[in-house]
């Protein structure tokens, strides 16, 4: 005895205004009788604040509540029998914006405080001495395609230089004598499906490099009360040099934008999602070897970064 | 029993062949008229259009040297070609045989038991290195564990593919590729290397396949499209080019570099799914792989990089150069500070250049690959800042011998040739520790020896070269570069650098123990020499050759020793003194030389034809005496050999003959002759040479009337037959008719050898019988054989005038000698009487059925042949004929001619009175 959902879109994307087509397919050895068919689809946004910035208000930890972004619900069979074996049961949901407290839709997104979700369930009622069967899966939104951007014609690139004297912590002390110079450009409006783009050199270095990441930051903030309450949390690391390269020797940066784990950058009062790079340059020193396992965007003595912020966007 | 009387000149008129055949005029291999034979001419040089395989195609030369290049279709380095180059790269390199474990490739330790250092297996190089051995976490494992590891990773990634769970595949993947940044294994890294992108490969082929099917198939199986060829973009439908994205999504996500990079390569072709322009990402790459400091890892990734690049058919060579130019920086980084660097350091880097090489190597010979193909070398060189290309050829920037080196491996001949000066500076900018100097200038040499078109600036050229290599004080150096450049110099005549070469060798040979490798570059040397010169006086006359030859050894010094041996004996009779003492004196050398080399039977083998030869063509001309001499020589000096001795009796037998031919008096020194021969034969060893050799020297001396040395030659000869046991006798038998020739010959020539008279005339023929009577080798049938023989030899000796005589007037024939001497005939009768009672046992020994019965036939002939008619005689034939009828058809032809032969004979010689015994 079980059911399934299946979506019509492999992919499981839809848009906004669209309709989400799939059907349930129910197996039963025997025939069964129920009390109607139902498919929800939801859209949610639940936010949740972990300790950390907001720890002086122990009232603050904890999941808030959700906020509603959509609910559809239609009957797609009114009580009756299913008949033994496979059943597959179409179903159309619209998909319309604007219906509860926001005004669009925000694309699918999984982060670590705010994640922004689409679910649709299939509920086949059976009475009070039958408990209800049923399925559910998640659906991903993505914008519009009326309301998304031309891609800019040229990507608008961001130069930046790391010295020593850019650095807003620390160093050891041979990497502030020694000095060193980085000099680099890199996009600070992506869309999504396209990879970050940039470029790097090494223009001088006394100490020899150990290595060179690229790490893609999201920074997640909600609104509390009056107070916001900002998460910074890294999505992925990309090593784009490793060891002491050749100086002057222009490398790529090139990274590839996680599905899931990114979105269009969304400021929406309540909460807002928004993106950072982060240029890490790390040098060789007995003392990085002490710590192999260090959170990799808090600045050591041995670090050198640079951070930027990202805006991401999707186009056509 | 009466022997026929024969009158030899009369049946020779009867039967002979030659008067019947020009009266009847159609026996079938006598040429009848000329205009067919004419016709046959005309016929086949009109039939010049057919092809035959044997012919040499003169006319299509010119296409078949331009078939040898790579076709236009097929630009790319072949699957074939990186598979040879793979293996060799593994050969290379497979010195190791532990591995050294670091943190960095643990993912292979996780699969089974490894070697802790103290364990026995490497208890020898814990005592060799106390200090490593103690430092902890090292561990070791064996090349083949690390291999059959990695295969389990293979079959991990199959099986998980197969069952659908890509995730794993993918992931134990990136574990493979990790591998490879544990460069720290240096001379495995190769090995490695292969390894690791076996299962890139395999990762890559099916992601490949799955996109591709997603493209070409729905879900349920039905086909979209079949994606031809070249397909574009627009014909792949938008799940596959999502999947497809996927795959790079999540190969995206890799942290690290270098893995991020091989997985990225092994799916590199699936860029064609997504993009219309797929090569336009292979500079993005080449950038990325800059991002790898490690010389060894860099380089490496380099190279499958471009093995992956090449399934994407690009257009554009940018990426090969721009890789290169990062190759060079790397290379120039790990070169710069020579000076500076200790001597370890440097022993380092030049181990590392040379696991580096490949790499190199390989990316050079794509580029220089993609040049040809579009012409474009020029281009290529100005790209890669090698000087200024090519046309502007002043000024050259300083560049990398080991990147020349493999440019100008690459490079046609014609080009090279054609810019000869040009690369010659290259060459003379380019010296440090990569590659040494001289490698180049020799490289360049064989180039320009290739000798496809001229070579441009050939004297300027040579200069400078030699003003080079006249600096270089090792002979190793000096001799390759030598090698090289030796053909130009004999191409174009320059003797005066011929004389500065053989001098500089000379200088740098002078006590001084010569290697192996030297030795294989005079070598060369001098065969080229050899080659050069069209006689051999003339190399030997050059300055300093033999004092080079006399320093080589071993079996260099035998190979130059043959081919001096075979230039020497090239053109015919070798007359000169001066040379054949020369030559006479190499081959001295060689035979002498230390046995080791006798493990080449071959080698040996040639090198005995090669003496024996030389023996044979040694022409003293009227100086027959020392000729003769000059053989006693040689038999002295080559005892060894056999071959040549069987050379040695020939040749003492025509200088013999020449003697009775041209000489006045030449007994005493055609005597001297026949006695060498004496003393020469029984020191062969086989028995048929030295029966052949006989027969030849009784010959030779019944032509001068020696008839002491031919009776003496003729008991020698039998000695030598009696002398065969069993087994020999049996290999003897094999050469089916050996046997019965020489005795056949043997009793032709007893025929013309007066009878000694003390021993009786029967004394040979009597001595013939007993040996095959006594001899269990002998087959029946050869008995029966040697029986006819010799009954025809009795009959002939009966006669009253013998069919042939010697030469030689003064040696007297039998019938003459014993012209009516009863007891000469007794002593013929009594032998052959015996011999006819042993014919009809002899024939009844044979086993087999057809062939007694032939057998009895063959004995019916010869014993009516030698025999006149009788009653006895024509019971012996009957009874002859009895067991050829019981053993044969009845309609057998040779049986049926014999009866008639028969029949004929006996009613001739007994008239009415006798009927026929047999009749069919």
């Amino acid at each position: 005895m079980s059911i399934e959902l299946k979506l019509s879109r492999s992919n499981r994307i839809f848009r906004p205004n669209e309709s989400l087509e799939g059907k349930i397919i129910a197996k039963f050895p025997s025939s069964i009788s129920h009390q109607g068919i139902r498919i929800t689809a939801t859209g949610n946004v639940n936010l949740q604040v972990r300790g950390g910035s907001a720890g002086v208000i122990e009232s603050l930890v904890g999941v808030l509540k959700p906020v509603r972004i959509m609910k559809e619900s239609i009957e797609v069979r009114s009580s009756g029998k299913l008949s033994s074996g496979t059943t597959e049961i179409p179903f159309t949901v619209m998909l319309r914006e604007g219906q509860n407290g926001f005004d669009r839709f925000y694309e699918t997104f999984h982060g670590a405080n705010i994640s922004i979700q689409y679910l649709v369930t299939a509920d086949i009622m059976r009475g009070y001495l039958h408990k209800s069967l049923s399925a559910t899966v998640e659906f991903i939104v993505e914008s519009k395609k009326t309301n998304l951007l031309k891609k800019p014609v040229s990507p608008e690139m961001v130069s930046f230089f790391i010295t020593q004297d850019t650095q807003r912590h620390p160093l050891l002390p041979e990497l502030f004598s020694g000095g060193f110079r980085v000099a680099g450009k890199i996009i600070t409006q992506c869309a999504l499906l396209d990879p970050l783009n940039g470029e790097i050199t090494i223009e001088a270095s006394a100490v020899p490099i150990h290595s060179i990441d690229i790490h893609l930051l999201c920074v997640e903030s909600i609104l509390i009360g009056e107070k916001i309450v900002s998460e910074t949390s890294l999505i992925q690391t990309t090593q784009i040099a490793d060891g002491d390269i050749c100086h002057s020797m222009t490398l790529p940066i090139y990274v590839i934008l996680p599905r899931l784990l990114t979105c269009p950058t969304v400021s929406a009062g309540l909460f807002s999602i928004e993106f950072q790079v982060s240029i890490v340059i790390s040098f060789q020193s007995e003392l990085a070897k002490l710590h192999p396992k260090s959170d990799p965007t808090i600045p050591r003595l041995w670090l050198a970064m640079e951070t930027l912020p990202l805006r991401l966007f999707r186009t056509n | 029993m009466e022997f026929r009387v024969r009158d030899y000149e009369e049946e020779e008129a009867i039967y002979s062949l030659w008067p019947r055949i020009s009266t009847i005029g159609d026996h079938p291999l006598i040429t009848r008229n000329l205009s067919s034979s004419i016709k046959v001419d005309v016929a086949d040089s009109g039939k010049n259009d057919f092809y035959d395989p044997l012919r040499m195609p003169t006319a299509h030369i010119q296409d078949n040297t331009a078939d040898d290049l790579p076709c236009d279709e097929d630009p790319y380095l072949s699957a074939k070609e990186w598979a040879s180059f793979k293996r060799s790269l593994m050969q290379k390199f497979s010195g190791s045989k532990l591995v050294t474990i670091s943190s960095i490739s643990d993912a292979i330790l996780r699969r089974g038991k490894v070697y802790e250092i103290s364990s026995a297996a490497t208890h020898a190089e814990e005592l060799d290195n106390p200090r490593k051995a103690s430092e902890d976490g090292v561990k070791v494992i064996t090349c083949q564990e690390y291999v059959s590891r990695l295969r389990e990773f293979q079959d991990e990634i199959k099986h998980a593919w197969k069952a659908d769970d890509r995730v794993t595949s993918l992931k134990s993947s990136i574990k493979v590729a990790r591998l490879l940044l544990d460069t720290s294994v240096s001379e495995f890294y190769p090995t490695l290397f292969i390894l690791v992108t076996d299962v890139m490969d395999i990762l890559g082929d099916m992601v490949w396949d799955r996109i591709k099917r997603k493209a070409e198939y729905v879900d349920d199986g039905t086909l979209i499209c079949s994606l031809q060829e070249n397909f574009g973009t627009s014909d792949v439908c938008s799940d596959a080019k999502e999947t497809c994205y996927n795959w790079f999504c999540k190969i995206g996500s890799i942290r690290e570099l270098l893995p991020r990079i091989y997985l990225e390569l092994s799916i590199l072709r699936c860029w064609r799914f997504l993009h219309e322009h797929p090569w336009k990402i292979l500079h993005r790459v080449v950038m990325m792989i800059r991002g790898l400091a490690d010389p060894l890892a860099s380089y490496y990734c380099r190279l499958y990089m471009v093995y992956c690049a090449q399934k994407l058919l690009s257009p554009d060579t940018g990426y090969l150069v721009a890789c290169i130019t990062d190759m060079t920086i790397i290379l120039r980084r790990i070169i710069s500070e020579e000076e500076t660097m200790s001597k370890r350091l440097v022993e380092h880097n030049v181990s590392l250049i040379s696991l580096l090489e490949p790499p190199l190597e390989w990316i050079i010979k794509s580029i220089c690959m993609e040049a040809y193909k579009k012409r474009q070398y020029e281009d290529i060189f100005v790209k890669l800042q090698l000087g200024r290309g090519l046309s502007n050829s002043s000024g050259t920037s300083e560049c990398i011998s080991i990147i020349i080196h493999h440019f100008l491996k690459e490079l046609p001949a014609e080009l090279v040739c054609s810019h000869a000066s040009f690369i010659l500076q290259l060459i003379e900018s380019a010296n440090d520790i990569s590659l040494n100097q001289y490698l180049n200038y020799r490289l360049l040499g064989l180039k320009l020896s290739e000798q496809k078109s001229r070579v441009d600036n050939v004297d300027s050229v040579l200069g400078t070269v030699f003003q080079v290599i006249t600096q270089y004080s090792r002979l190793d150096e000096y001799v390759k570069v030598v090698d090289a450049f030796l053909d130009i110099v004999l191409q174009y005549n320059m003797d005066n650098y011929l004389t500065i070469i053989l001098d500089g060798i000379s200088i740098r040979t002078r006590s001084k123990e010569i290697t192996g490798n030297e030795l294989s570059s005079l070598q060369s040397i001098i065969v080229k020499l050899l080659a050069h010169f069209n006689l051999v006086e003339d190399v030997l006359a050059l300055n300093h050759f033999l004092e080079i030859i006399h320093v080589m050894h071993g079996s260099s010094r035998d190979v130059v020793n043959m081919h001096i041996l075979d230039k020497g004996t090239r053109n015919g009779y070798i007359c000169d003194p001066t040379t054949v003492q020369m030559l006479f004196d190499i081959s001295q050398t060689l035979h002498d030389c230390p046995d080791t080399f006798s493990v080449k039977a071959d080698h040996n083998e040639q090198q005995a034809h090669l003496i024996s030869r030389f023996v044979q063509l040694v022409d003293y001309g009227a100086a027959m005496e020392r000729h003769l001499t000059f053989l006693v020589e040689c038999r002295g000096a080559f005892g060894r050999i056999s071959e040549l001795k069987e050379v040695l009796v020939r040749s003492s037998n025509k200088l013999a003959m020449k003697a009775i031919k041209d000489a006045n008096n030449p007994v005493d020194f055609v005597k001297s002759c026949i006695a060498f021969n004496e003393v020469t034969i029984p020191s062969i060893s086989a028995t048929a040479k030295r029966m052949n050799l006989y027969l030849e020297t009784v010959e030779v001396s019944l032509f001068s009337g020696l008839v002491c040395h031919a009776d003496g030659l003729v008991y020698s000869a039998i000695d030598c037959l009696q002398s065969v046991d069993q087994s020999e006798g049996l290999l003897l038998q094999n050469d089916s008719n050996g046997v019965l020739s020489w005795i056949q010959k043997l009793c032709s020539l007893l025929v013309i050898i007066p009878g000694n008279p003390e021993q009786g005339v029967a004394y040979c023929p009597g001595t013939i019988l007993a040996l095959v009577e006594s001899h269990s080798w002998i087959t029946p049938q050869l008995r029966l054989r040697v029986f006819c023989t010799i009954l025809s030899l009795l009959a002939t000796l009966s006669q009253n005038k013998l069919p042939y005589h010697a030469y030689d007037a003064e040696v007297v024939g039998n019938d003459r000698l014993f012209y009516g001497d009863p007891s000469y005939h007794q002593e013929l009768a009594s032998l052959s009487s015996s011999v006819l009672t042993k014919v009809i046992d002899g024939v009844l020994q044979e086993p087999n059925r057809v062939i007694r019965g032939n057998l009895a036939l063959e004995a019916c002939n010869y014993v009516l042949s030698a025999y006149k008619a009788t009653s006895e005689i024509s019971t012996i034939c009957s009874k002859l004929m009895e067991i050829a009828k019981s053993c044969l058809n009845a309609n057998d032809k040779y049986m049926r001619n014999t009866v008639k032969y028969l029949d004929k004979h006996m009613s001739n010689t007994l008239g009415d009175a006798t009927k026929p015994v047999v009749s069919t």
